[in-house]
């Protein structure tokens, strides 16, 4: 069993991957809060964002415009997607909403790898001016990458959460999340409110896909699938809170990196998200009723 | 198509359009060596007849790789090709043609069988010149074999490097953590912590590496990482944990995992933690090498199964660079990682075949040509340590002597010239006996 | 699920189980027929290339069936069903290399062993509602290919894994001693297809079918009218996990060589795009699925053209059948090409200038 030094460097890690899963979680949350859809594409619209951005550096875009556009790609697609396709499903139940969203992931999983072929020995990498610099804690190495990762996580989730409670608009979202046709009928303007869970969630994803690119990997597959990871805190929260989202998104990160220094379990880390996950449910599952054929929250 | 949905519809139609549109455009990669020489002088001497374009009937050649997200071997095939329309454009092989036929796959056993027998029943290719794939040697050994084909290949899989009938030009990825491993012994470091992909036959690959430490009384520790890799922290701080301050961290990842661990440890100031980095031929890219901090300099040592391309200046290197610019880089065919290992691999294999079929005399079918290819030996590429051969051997490892390179400000120098594998690898202990070369002593 | 909830059609009772319906001998014949040409006249048509690409297609069928009793017959999501196979391959890999049994009986056994490794996991799962029983089932396929790629597939080693990472050749799965060559293969494969296509007929004619009709339609009406939901539920899963399992122990004769490779997540999600596209109500919708799973990517890479873009086809066919025709493309084709029949009866008995007061259609 390693000591509580060797454990020290995978905390922080874990914290930052934390922070970035807890970004991705609150995204999804507010979205399927608003509008009744998992997000499953929210992985593949941010990495996508991120290929343009390494793409537009490379061909000599300032760096933050290149990002810009990645958010608003992300901003974009996502508001288009549900901008068309959100009425055309409005009445179906949310597996059916998740399944179209399995849709765009594959359009654009497809696409990326048109787009950016994969040859020779090109590797692909993104960069952030966080990379580089850092403090010590300790004797652990911190990054400012990592502090950025924890950061925007801490801050994104806090906005997200006094946004919902304290805005016209949020307040209007947590209505729909309720009953969308009572809360249409109370004159509020529900295509407006969805378009801008869309478009935020979407910017999210932006975001996301930038931070992972750079402390995961510019990756088109490991970034679209990694949002199963994000899932799963959010299905921890039971897709409803947004603090808990946040908490179960650190506690995987935490307990995914810290079983790396582990021998014994060390190659099954990966599995962290999913094991917790499917426990997760499996006791939600216990306290169910289950005679509502109707999709509940 | 009904009511409200022809919105859907049409962005639908409008994106796949796009992507189209965009695809037509070509990836926007950066590294590409675009300039193309308009004299044919140069590259004639590929041929036997220079400015003659073969007009006979066909050669058909044939090779399977790998090419899905995340691994794609495709420039090895497309420089071979490039090699081939050269040759085609300077008089063919005694007047013919070649045809190469590149089959891609997607690490499918299926699919690899599959493609096997199209080359064969279909295509009915005389050789198999060129395959690069990470399975398919397994599956297609005993087939080939069966057929009469005697591979040159760019060799992943443990069949390529254990069979009779299949001879690599590379070394793969064993022998070449092998070369990586024992240049850290030689290094003097106090422990070795070798970490590479987790794919089937990691304990065989593991194997040579951890015979030659065991030889060398230096203590192992063997990792697995599973692919592509998400958390590049952990593992680096794993790895330097477990190597101690004078240990050495082997990596035997592809490009793109192996550069994802090496900027975590850079990131976290973790290069210096240990006496050296060392890495299988995958890292010997310039790219890399560019993406790489100053600190990197003497401190990472990459096995080079070829020859480095920048600092030698031979008149196989010089045709290999003209080929490329002047065939390789466009069309769809696009050798898009430039100068490298890889299309330096492409161009040998291509460089052997051509070397067999023009010692041929009479007509070309499967047995003839596999024949000549059968009696390649001491065969000058100018492109590896040795001379190749192939032979009548129950096994083939016919390049077994590296370089090791390292990082120079962005570009990949060379640490260490020709250097024999060590045949304290029972593998390579046993080639060498059946080859019947002595060696130097390990 | 898949269909629009409309309470006037909830209302209508089913009666089409007992009265078979019209041209029920035309249909059976014709399939008769085909079966009989894909058995006997088509392997010798096909190169070996094409031949192989068919035995995916029957093995992939046989995958998208289990699917579509889960999808189409009883409205359950399953995103891990390549895992299912998954575990199939296994168990009759390390059975072939293990033992010396007949093919057929390995088969059998992994198809089993599979049946029970499913509905193990399916009883907790059965709990909860369909958008949480997908992403369930996403993240028990995603741990078990971590476990995957860790524990490899049998190559004919010792111990429980049957796994030797060291081996410098590795030998092949045997296949059975009257079906060794590809094309016998082949055959051998669209037998075993037929017997699993059989099964779930039986299974949908009779008790367990309506049971699964009933409680597609409303569950709570269905527990109203006495029917054990959980069990029959259960069932569907068992069902479609032996005819995965029976699906991957003809993979592993196929393919020869496992790995874990062959299996990624991303696999689970087109399955059901295509057994979505393809029709998860209609069995031929399952043969369907294997076309456009196996066949297409066959015909594409012998053509030149990337795979990503039958990929991104898979994904705007998911959108499209979602959102227009639910009951995919074995549902839809038929009554497409019938309406341009009909479109272009109506064009021929009509002279000329009378064409343009034809339907749009």
């Amino acid at each position: 069993m390693p000591s509580w030094q060797e454990f020290q460097p995978f905390i922080v890690t874990g914290l930052a991957l934390g922070g970035v899963y807890a970004l991705s979680g609150v995204g999804l949350v507010v979205l399927y809060q608003a509008t009744g859809v998992v997000y499953l594409a929210f992985g593949a619209v941010g990495a996508m964002g991120a290929l343009i951005t390494f793409s537009l550096i490379a061909a000599g875009m300032p760096h933050w415009l290149a990002w810009l556009v990645c958010l608003a790609f992300g901003g974009a697609v996502t508001l288009a997607y549900g901008m068309v396709f959100g009425p055309l499903l409005a009445r179906r139940d949310a597996l059916v909403k998740a399944t179209a969203t399995l849709g765009l992931l594959l359009v654009l999983f497809g696409a990326m790898d048109l787009l950016w072929t994969t040859s020779g020995g090109e590797v692909r990498s993104l960069t952030l001016p966080t990379d580089s610099g850092g403090f010590s804690l300790g004797h652990v190495q911190v990054t400012w990458t990592q502090v950025l990762g924890l950061g925007v996580g801490v801050l994104i989730a806090g906005a997200t959460a006094a946004f919902l409670r304290y805005t016209k608009l949020g307040t209007a979202m947590r209505a729909m999340a309720n009953d969308r046709e009572i809360t249409a009928t109370l004159g509020v303007p529900v295509r407006r409110v969805e378009a801008a869970a869309w478009l935020g969630c979407g910017v999210l994803a932006g975001v996301a896909g930038l931070l992972l690119a750079d402390m995961v990997a510019l990756d088109a597959t490991t970034l679209t699938f990694l949002v199963i990871s994000s899932l799963a805190a959010a299905l921890i929260a039971r897709l409803r809170s947004i603090a808990f989202t946040f908490v179960a998104a650190i506690v995987i990160g935490l307990v995914q990196n810290m079983l790396v220094p582990i021998p014994a379990v060390s190659s099954y880390n990966d599995m962290t998200p999913f094991v917790l996950a499917a426990v997760a449910l499996l006791v939600l599952a216990r306290r169910q009723v289950m005679t509502r054929s109707r999709e509940e929250t | 198509m009904y009511g409200r949905s022809w919105k859907a519809h049409a962005l639908v139609a409008l994106t796949a359009m796009g992507i189209a549109a965009l695809a037509g455009c070509g990836s926007s990669s950066p590294s590409s060596s675009s300039k193309s020489s308009s004299t044919t002088v140069s590259t004639s001497q590929c041929g036997t007849k220079p400015g003659v374009k073969a007009t006979g009937t066909p050669i058909a050649l044939g090779t399977i790789v790998t090419d899905q997200p995340g691994t794609s071997f495709t420039d090895i095939p497309y420089m071979a090709q490039a090699y081939f329309t050269c040759v085609n454009d300077n008089g063919g092989i005694n007047g013919h043609p070649i045809k190469y036929y590149i089959e891609t796959e997607q690490t499918n056993p299926t699919q690899i069988a599959a493609d096997a027998r199209q080359l064969v029943d279909t295509d009915h290719v005389v050789a198999i010149v060129g395959n690069t794939s990470i399975i398919e040697c397994s599956i297609d050994s005993s087939y080939w074999k069966q057929q009469g084909y005697d591979i040159i290949d760019s060799g992943i899989a443990p069949e390529c490097y254990s069979t009779s009938n299949s001879a690599a030009v590379n070394m793969g990825p064993r022998y070449s953590s092998d070369g990586a491993v024992q240049y850290a012994i030689s290094q003097h470091v106090s422990k070795i912590v070798f970490d590479q992909s987790n794919v089937p036959g990691t304990q065989y690959i593991a194997a040579g590496p951890n015979a030659l430490a065991a030889a060398a009384h230096t203590p192992i520790v063997d990792l697995t990482e599973n692919v592509p890799i998400s958390n590049a922290d952990s593992v680096a701080i794993s790895e330097v944990n477990q190597a101690g301050p004078d240990g050495a961290v082997i990596l035997n990842f592809t490009p793109p995992d192996a550069l994802v661990i090496l900027k975590a440890a850079q990131t976290l100031g973790l290069a210096d933690k240990v006496k050296l980095w060392g890495c299988s031929t995958p890292c010997n890219t310039d790219f890399l090498a560019q993406s790489l901090g100053a600190q990197w300099n003497s401190k990472l040592f990459v096995n080079a199964e070829l020859t480095p391309p920048d600092v030698t200046n031979t008149s196989a290197m010089k045709l290999y660079k003209d080929i490329l610019a002047q065939y390789g880089s466009s069309g769809p065919t696009k050798v898009s990682g430039g100068i490298g290992s890889f299309s330096q691999m492409g161009f040998t294999e291509a460089e052997i075949a051509v070397h067999a079929l023009e010692g041929i005399t009479g007509p070309y079918t499967v047995a003839s040509v596999n024949k000549a290819i059968r009696e390649v030996k001491d065969f000058n590429t100018g492109m590896l340590c040795q001379l190749w051969t192939y032979g009548n051997y129950p096994l083939h490892i016919p390049n077994n002597e590296d370089y090791t390179v390292t990082p120079d400000n962005g570009k990949m120098v060379t640490a260490q010239g020709c250097t024999q594998i060590s045949a304290v690898d029972p593998q390579i202990a046993a080639y060498r006996h059946a080859a019947g070369v002595a060696g130097l002593a390990p | 699920m898949l269909e629009t909830t409309d309470v006037t059609a909830a209302a209508r009772p089913r009666l089409t189980l007992h009265r078979p319906p019209r041209g029920t001998a035309v249909r059976a014949a014709v399939t008769a027929v085909l079966l009989l040409f894909v058995l006997l006249a088509l392997p010798q048509l096909l190169s070996l290339y094409y031949v192989d690409a068919m035995t995916q297609v029957a093995v992939y069928a046989v995958v998208s069936l289990g699917l579509g009793v889960l999808v189409g017959r009883v409205g359950l999501v399953s995103l891990g069903q390549i895992a299912v196979l998954a575990v199939g391959a296994w168990v009759a890999a390390r059975l072939l290399f293990a033992t010396a049994q007949p093919y057929p009986l390995v088969l059998l056994e992994s198809g089993v062993i599979t049946m029970g490794a499913g509905t193990i996991i399916g009883l907790p799962a059965l709990r909860l509602r369909g958008l949480y029983l997908a992403l369930i089932t996403l993240m028990l396929a995603g741990a078990f290919s971590i476990v995957l790629a860790t524990t490899n597939f049998p190559n004919g080693g010792h111990g429980f894994l049957g796994y030797n990472g060291k081996l410098l050749q590795i030998p092949p799965i045997r296949r059975p001693s009257f079906a060794a060559t590809d094309p016998a293969y082949f055959r051998f494969a669209v037998v075993v297809a037929i017997i699993m296509f059989a099964l779930v007929f039986v299974h949908i004619r009779t008790r367990p079918g309506r049971a699964w009709a009933a409680i597609r339609q409303s569950e709570p009406a269905a527990l109203a009218a006495g029917i054990n939901a959980t069990l029959y539920k259960l069932w569907a899963f068992a069902l479609a996990s032996f005819v995965t399992g029976v699906a991957g122990g003809v993979y592993a004769g196929a393919a020869h060589y496992l790995y874990s490779y062959d299996f990624p997540a991303q696999n689970s999600i087109i399955l059901l795009a295509v057994v979505l596209m393809g029709g998860a109500y209609n069995m031929w919708g399952a043969v369907v699925a294997g076309f456009l799973s196996q066949f297409l990517p066959a015909l594409l890479n012998n053509w030149g053209v990337s795979n990503d873009w039958l990929t991104i086809l898979f994904g705007i066919g998911v959108v499209q059948v979602l959102t227009t025709a639910p009951r995919g493309l074995a549902d839809q084709f038929p009554k497409d090409m019938a309406r341009l029949g009909r479109l272009i009866v109506r064009l021929i008995r009509r002279p000329a200038p009378a064409a343009a007061g034809g339907e749009a259609s």
